[in-house]
């Protein structure tokens, strides 16, 4: 630390040291906003996503109620609706209704799948998870 | 003089006083910046690597989810697509319905049974030793060459799934007649030559009751051996989680409600590091005949499905042990099922009954779900 030479000027000492402190918080404010503005940007409505086969067909944002047909090539389909927060299969050709017979979701993670038809309904950007996979 | 040596004593308190204040300044200013840093660091830390899941539908007939860390989605994809593979090999390996070309499988065994012993891979060596040690272990609750049962189940829910005002039962004279053709000490494992052999014609193999959780103790051990170190899989609830997150927190695994028509998913969860949970139940794969369920699980003494409870629970460090387990279990009623699992070290159990209550083993840490 350098030596303290010259008359005191305890005003100006403080003056720049708050200037300096100033700098610094308004600085790291900035940086802290923008990184929550640039993850807000990046973190999006929560969505039910339809796959068939592995392959990605159609995202659904779960905050507008919709009835939606997934048909496959050979006819079959299932359907899925959207209400209230969550995604339901209500009707299926499948024969043994499985998916029709699981309970809707609507959490992180959670999903409606049809063996038969190779369909999956996944929630993504849904509310935290509670779970990371269910054993049945 | 006094007043100008006090003076003198009084500038140099303030200067030191001024000097400490700097300091404090100093000091403070430090830590601003560095818990500036470090908070940047950890945001960009978390940001490093992200979750992702990947879903596929060629393996054991059922889906496969498996969920991992990784810095990009095509990192992700490309190890799940490894695993998706090895597990392909493995279903090839284990399907007793088609052969595949340039290996010898289970079918391969079955089509050859009394008639020559079929070379076959270590691994398939492997998993039927494994088969013939829980039959003895579970008191013959789990038998690997109880298909010929089986198969005439299989047909008769096949039927009856796709067309349900005409499901049937098999007659008991068949299933007696079939019971007959499951001996296991007439399958002949020839380690030294690596053959497999059944001696019986009638008889085959079906290792449905194994093969899918030795699979994917076998994927698991693959997936630690590439560097995988944080992942879950999930082969049809047939659940392994590989390490633990990597935050260190424990893969939380709920429990599936047995009652699908409640509104409760889950009748609880329990956290896993490392090990394997598997489900055998009677509301997942199940035909109907009069209103009344008939599931997939066969008991080997009866030939018929077991009906002691709806569901239950293994849990393990080896899936393989947890899938064969799970299906014995299933064939036991609850009281001698609790005694075996209690006698067992490291592996614990929980059961749903039929009017909604849960028990479980000692060990067993489960979170009900009020």
């Amino acid at each position: 630390m350098e030596e303290f030479t010259g008359p005191v000027d305890l005003n100006s000492m403080k003056k720049n040291d708050v200037i300096l402190i100033g700098v610094i918080l308004i600085l790291a404010l900035a940086a802290f906003g923008g990184i929550s503005w640039y993850s807000e940007k990046n973190t999006k409505e929560a969505e039910a996503v339809v796959y068939v086969d592995g392959e990605e067909q159609e995202r659904y944002p779960l905050n507008q109620d919709t009835s939606v047909r997934v048909s496959l090539e050979d006819g079959n389909y299932n359907l899925l609706e959207i209400k209230d927060g969550q995604a339901d299969i209500t009707e299926a050709s499948c024969p043994d209704k499985v998916c029709v017979d699981h309970r809707p979701v609507k959490n992180q993670g959670e999903s409606l799948v049809c063996l038969p038809h190779k369909v999956v309904v996944e929630i993504e950007n849904g509310e935290e998870a509670k779970i990371d996979g269910a054993t049945h | 003089m006094a007043r100008q040596k006090d003076c003198q004593a009084g500038r140099e308190h303030i200067a030191k006083k001024v000097t400490s204040m700097k300091r404090i300044y100093r000091v403070g200013i430090l830590l601003l910046v560095t818990a500036l840093l470090v908070g940047i660091a950890m945001v960009q830390k978390s940001g490093e690597q992200k979750r992702y899941e990947a879903s596929f539908f060629d393996s054991f007939d059922t889906v496969t989810v498996i969920t991992g860390y990784a810095k990009s989605q095509e990192d992700f994809e490309m190890q799940a697509k490894r695993l998706q593979e090895k597990l392909r090999e493995y279903h090839e390996l284990f399907d007793i319905y088609h052969t595949y070309e340039g290996i010898h499988n289970i079918k391969t065994i079955n089509d050859a049974a009394g008639k020559e012993p079929i070379k076959v891979n270590e691994e398939l060596i492997n998993l039927l030793k494994f088969g013939r040690d829980m039959y003895e272990k579970t008191q013959g609750r789990l038998n690997i060459v109880y298909g010929s049962v089986l198969s005439v189940w299989h047909e008769y829910r096949e039927q009856g799934i796709a067309q349900p005002e005409h499901a049937q039962l098999p007659p008991q004279e068949l299933l007696d007649e079939r019971r007959q053709h499951t001996d296991i000490s007439k399958l002949v494992i020839d380690e030294e030559n690596s053959t497999v052999f059944l001696e019986d014609e009638e008889m085959s193999l079906d290792v449905g009751s194994i093969g899918k959780g030795y699979a994917v103790q076998r994927l698991s051990e693959y997936a630690r051996e590439s560097g995988m170190e944080h992942m879950l899989f999930s082969v049809g609830g047939n659940v392994c989680a590989v390490g633990d997150k990597p935050d260190g927190a424990p893969w939380r695994v709920g429990i599936e409600n047995p009652d699908l028509e409640s509104g409760k998913g889950y009748v609880g969860t329990v956290e896993i590091s490392g090990k394997s949970i598997v489900t055998s139940g009677d509301y997942q794969r199940f035909y109907e005949v009069d209103g009344k369920r008939y599931c997939h699980i066969i008991h080997p003494d009866t030939g018929m499905p077991p009906e002691h409870f709806p569901s239950v629970s293994v849990l393990t460090e080896d899936s393989g042990i947890a899938d064969a387990l799970s299906t014995s279990l299933f064939n036991m009623e609850f009281e001698e099922g609790m005694e075996l699992v209690e006698s067992l070290p490291e592996v614990e159990a929980l059961w749903i009954m039929e009017d909604g209550g849960i028990h479980w083993t000692s060990g067993f840490e489960f979170n009900e779900e009020k």
